[in-house]
């Protein structure tokens, strides 16, 4: 009986192993377009910064950046729905 | 003796008629193609010509018949593509003189459609964005869909379009009714902001809002076709 069920284990571990490195990059990919994202609208808003180097979500369009020169905005749309970016 | 003379001529007849036919046939692959049915005439008139004469007679004018068919088609194909040749390149021209005077022709219906439909005001929107190669909803639904830019610029942009808006509005409600070149100024900056923004994930929206550039201004720039906005 383990001698049968052994490949399907195995199979699935492989299976999981692939899931979890695709979701893995998928968030790669989506915290990319997210720094993405969130440069451009620094950018666009006048402030300095060279590339993100970590993005925390604080809630829904509430971000805080920190950009790789030292410099830390908070990014979030305020109720007449406006992108504001405040330096930290 | 006489039925039975009777019976071997239609015999003889009837056999001619069938091979009548299958000589037809070599020729007939060629004729298939196009007149398959005007073949078929020229095939059932021979038969009717033999009763009136003898055998012999119409076997020969049936035999004429059969390749007159058959080279009629051919030589019809061949010979009409040496003439038709010839008058396509005379006639190519006609009808593109034609067609130039037809698409004249065509508009006036299209026109009266288009003055009907249309207030005076509206028709004066659609012609003015039809000339300069720009489609204001198509670029805004454009860049409503990329993927190139993410929300948050999408918004931000949003954001500064709507305030340059504003601006020129704020302008065109006092007496000068001619835009100040610091607008021009914000418009070209903005216009750079999205184009940087654009250019390396979405290159063909990029292109066509960079072509569209003078074209966007002249309607911002003009207070009548800026309150159709």
């Amino acid at each position: 009986m383990s001698i049968r069920t052994w490949p399907f284990t195995r199979s699935a571990a492989t299976l999981f192993g692939a899931v979890a490195m695709f979701s893995a990059g998928s968030l790669l990919a989506d915290d990319a377009a997210l720094g993405t994202d969130l440069k451009a609208t620094i950018a666009l808003q006048g402030q300095p910064c060279d590339q993100i180097v970590q993005a925390k979500r604080n809630g829904d369009s509430d971000y805080t950046a920190s950009c790789k020169d030292g410099n830390h905005y908070h990014i979030f749309v305020n109720a007449q729905g406006r992108v504001v970016v405040q330096k930290m | 003796m006489s039925r039975l003379g009777c019976i071997g001529l239609f015999a003889f007849i009837s056999g001619c008629a069938a091979t009548h036919p299958a000589a037809t046939s070599v020729g007939a692959d060629d004729a298939r193609v196009t007149p398959p049915a005007a073949a078929q005439p020229q095939a059932s008139s021979p038969p009717n010509l033999p009763p009136p004469s003898t055998s012999p007679v119409p076997n020969p004018p049936a035999a004429v018949a059969t390749p007159s068919p058959t080279p009629t088609p051919s030589a019809v194909g061949a010979a009409k593509p040496a003439p038709v040749m010839r008058p396509v390149k005379p006639t190519v021209t006609p009808p593109r003189s034609a067609a130039a005077q037809a698409t004249p022709a065509k508009p006036p219906p299209s026109l009266p459609v288009a003055p009907t439909t249309p207030a005076p005001a509206r028709a004066a929107a659609p012609a003015v964005a039809a000339a300069p190669t720009l489609n204001l909803t198509d670029l805004e639904q454009r860049l409503r869909n990329t993927r190139a830019i993410g929300v948050f610029t999408k918004l931000s942009l949003k954001n500064q379009v709507d305030d340059l808006l504003a601006a020129f509005r704020t302008v065109y409600q006092g007496a000068n009714k001619r835009p100040p070149p610091e607008l021009r100024q914000r418009y070209d900056q903005l216009l750079l902001k999205v184009l940087s923004a654009l250019q390396d994930g979405d290159p063909p929206l990029a292109a066509a809002i960079a072509s569209s550039r003078e074209a966007i201004w002249g309607i911002l720039a003009d207070p009548d076709k800026f309150a159709q906005i």
